[in-house]
């Protein structure tokens, strides 16, 4: 079954062919059990304004009217296939939602979608989230998402000469920001450690850390020796 | 309370699919349930009222503020956040910038995916019952904490079952008030609000203290770029203005711009995003910068023929500022100046354009901007920087850190020597706690 007789560009792929279909039924059902899913689709005039001001439509094959269209006509084969890669197009940048006449948020869908497939860890979700791996490791450790030693000439050649320059002396000229807790280099700013703690409980109790384990093994096992490790820290200092 | 300066001028818009006054309603239904506290904002935080795009007032606070402070800016923008406070000091303003606070981790979720709406929530309501607990009512640095906090609250406050999956992790934390209940703040507010709310104040600093250097903006030809987060997430949650684009745009930005006197050079792309993408600019960058040259940069250097293209929030400001260079690859290299509106206002106003608003950071052309601005000496004052970082790091190297820190005594302007509106100096926000400190 192609199922994709318009609109959906791609052919379904040999992977998710072969996936049996209660399988792609129970994923797709994940997907429209998530609370937000009925705040996110209400109707389609199939008129395309989504899709001609979405950004990611002009470089890549990815179209929000698409997904919105396969959620109404309840295309299990094409949902489950544009799980793997398709949604990952997206920009998040929400311009479908805004234009929508009907309010329809085709980029709240794509983020239930994504949070589905990680939580199901699929391979290809797996392969696209690797080079994202630096970033999770300070986000999850540290409650930042970006510091300033990540910003490495090397990582960033298209940024241009300049790149380097800022990396020069960096602490030093981390040292003359001239505010409070602005100074750090590891961390975008100066983060207490009861925060990092307080922000480890949530993840620990949101399936976070759980999600991370199954999506990438190994990077969840080194951002595990630092919580435990800053736990420690933070436990040494209550008893003292 | 005070009133808009145009208060009697009729707002155009009355959006009839708004419903986000029943948010309000169904706050004080929750409060008067016990289910949530409300953080108020009151008389001392100085409150100025705005129009939203459906015609609500929103209550903008100005003072007494609680700084929740955006990674990207502070990690890879300094001069973004440098401006912010020095502006909050030169009003006079009472505020807490303190460490004890994560960000929304909300970026990492729009780019990986690897969170969920509980989580979400949960780190919000830390967030905003550490500021409660302070006295300082949260400001909102960041465009994508703000778009994502506004979400999370509607959320919350239309969903029993959010609430009640969230409040024994927020119980376990001791982040829940009094008698159990969940702290939600009266108004989400993003700084470009602030900057909005402030405008007039902004021009008079600006005649006060800039015009005075030789400053003059009013050559100077300004591209807007809406931030996506700011304006299309809960779009009925941002500043509108009747005078700024007859309310049909956007007006934060663009307002304190044209009370400066700066034109604002409109292109027909405005409605566009960045190419950012959270995920893209990092690994899918040729996305990014297709889309930022193609889309934006071209259209405003081509067409609108801007000097500078101004931003309110983090991804945006960056996008347009690394990927300009690599244009020159294709023979589509369109340089033009990118800062937020709180980095221009502060050049405007006489600010120190590498000690405050930090450009040395940029990858992009500035410099031509500064001359047509008026600030002919910025290569005097590029080194007295350089000259300043080259001596920390000489102090550091040599380990010689109690001159150092008998340096920054009379170098920070606000650490550990910032003052409260009541004149009394305010104690180092980090002297005493452990940090992540590197």
């Amino acid at each position: 079954m192609d199922g994709h007789a318009y609109g959906y560009n791609l052919p379904i792929s040999q992977k998710t062919k072969d996936v049996p279909w209660e399988e792609k039924v129970r994923i797709v059902e994940e997907v429209k059990s998530d609370f937000r899913y009925h705040e996110y689709i209400f109707g389609c005039l199939n008129c395309g304004v989504c899709t001609a001001s979405c950004p990611s439509n002009r470089f890549f094959d990815y179209s929000p009217r698409e997904i919105v269209q396969r959620f109404l006509e309840d295309d299990v084969e094409v949902l489950y296939d544009m799980m793997h890669e398709y949604i990952w197009a997206c920009s998040q940048c929400f311009t479908c939602w805004i234009r929508c006449p009907f309010v329809n948020n085709p980029g709240g869908l794509v983020a239930i979608m994504r949070e589905v497939a990680v939580r199901n860890a699929f391979d290809a979700t797996k392969d696209l989230l690797k080079p994202y791996g630096r970033v999770l490791l300070k986000v999850m450790t540290t409650g930042n998402q970006l510091s300033a030693d990540m910003l490495q000439p090397d990582f960033f050649p298209d940024w241009g000469p300049k790149m380097a320059d800022n990396m020069e002396n960096l602490r030093a000229k981390r040292m003359a920001i001239p505010f409070d807790v602005g100074k750090a280099v590891k961390t975008a700013w100066e983060v207490s450690l009861q925060t990092a703690i307080e922000l480890y409980s949530i993840w620990r109790e949101t399936g976070i850390f759980d999600m991370l384990e199954k999506i990438d093994p190994n990077l969840y096992n080194v951002i595990m020796d630092m919580v435990e490790e800053n736990e420690e820290r933070w436990e040494d200092m209550q008893e003292e | 309370m005070s009133l808009l300066r145009y208060d009697k001028t009729k707002f155009p818009i009355q959006n009839n699919h708004a419903h986000y006054d029943e948010i309000f309603e169904r706050m004080e239904e929750l409060e008067a349930k016990g289910e949530i506290l409300i953080h108020r904002i009151t008389e001392e935080h100085k409150p100025v009222e705005v129009y939203t795009r459906t015609g609500r007032i929103k209550t903008v606070p100005t003072n007494k503020l609680w700084h929740h402070k955006s990674c990207g800016q502070c990690g890879n923008i300094p001069g973004y956040p440098a401006s912010i406070f020095w502006f909050m000091n030169k009003f006079g303003y009472d505020y807490l910038n303190e460490p004890h606070q994560t960000s929304c981790t909300a970026w990492n979720y729009h780019g990986s995916g690897t969170s969920n709406p509980v989580a979400l929530a949960a780190v919000w309501l830390r967030n905003m019952h550490q500021a409660w607990k302070t006295g300082y009512y949260p400001l909102i640095h960041c465009g994508t904490s703000f778009g994502s906090y506004k979400e999370t609250r509607e959320q919350l406050i239309m969903n029993k079952e959010l609430r009640d999956a969230v409040r024994p992790i927020l119980k376990k934390l001791g982040r829940l008030g009094p008698n159990g209940e969940l702290i939600i703040p009266q108004e989400v507010v993003h700084y470009s609000e602030w900057t909005h709310a402030n405008r007039y104040k902004i021009k008079e600093l600006y005649e006060k203290e800039g015009k005075p250097k030789g400053i003059d903006v009013s050559n100077v030809r300004v591209a807007i770029h809406n931030a996506c987060h700011v304006w299309k997430m809960i779009a009925d949650d941002y500043v509108y203005d009747p005078e700024i684009y007859g309310g049909q745009r956007p007006a934060a930005s663009a307002a304190v711009i044209k009370e400066l006197g700066a034109t604002i050079a409109d292109y027909y792309t405005w409605y566009d995003c960045c190419g950012f993408g959270f995920r893209h600019i990092l690994t899918e960058r040729e996305f990014t910068r297709s889309f930022a040259i193609n889309r934006k940069l071209k259209v405003i250097y081509e067409d609108a023929k801007a000097d500078l293209i101004v931003t309110h929030d983090t991804g945006c400001t960056t996008t347009f500022e690394k990927n300009q260079w690599i244009g020159k690859a294709h023979d589509m290299y369109y340089p033009v100046a990118v800062m937020s509106d709180i980095m221009f206002s502060a050049l405007a106003c006489g600010a120190h354009p590498y000690k405050i608003v930090q450009l040395y950071w940029n990858c992009s052309s500035y410099e031509p901007l500064l001359e047509k601005m008026g600030i002919t000496n910025w290569k005097e004052l590029r080194k007295e920087w350089e000259d300043t970082v080259k001596y920390i790091n000489e102090l550091d190297k040599a380990g010689k850190h109690d001159e150092l820190q008998e340096f920054f005594k009379t170098y920070d302007l606000y650490e550990p020597y910032s003052r409260t509106s009541d004149g009394k100096p305010r104690a180092s926000a980090t002297a005493d706690k452990v940090l992540f400190r590197s």
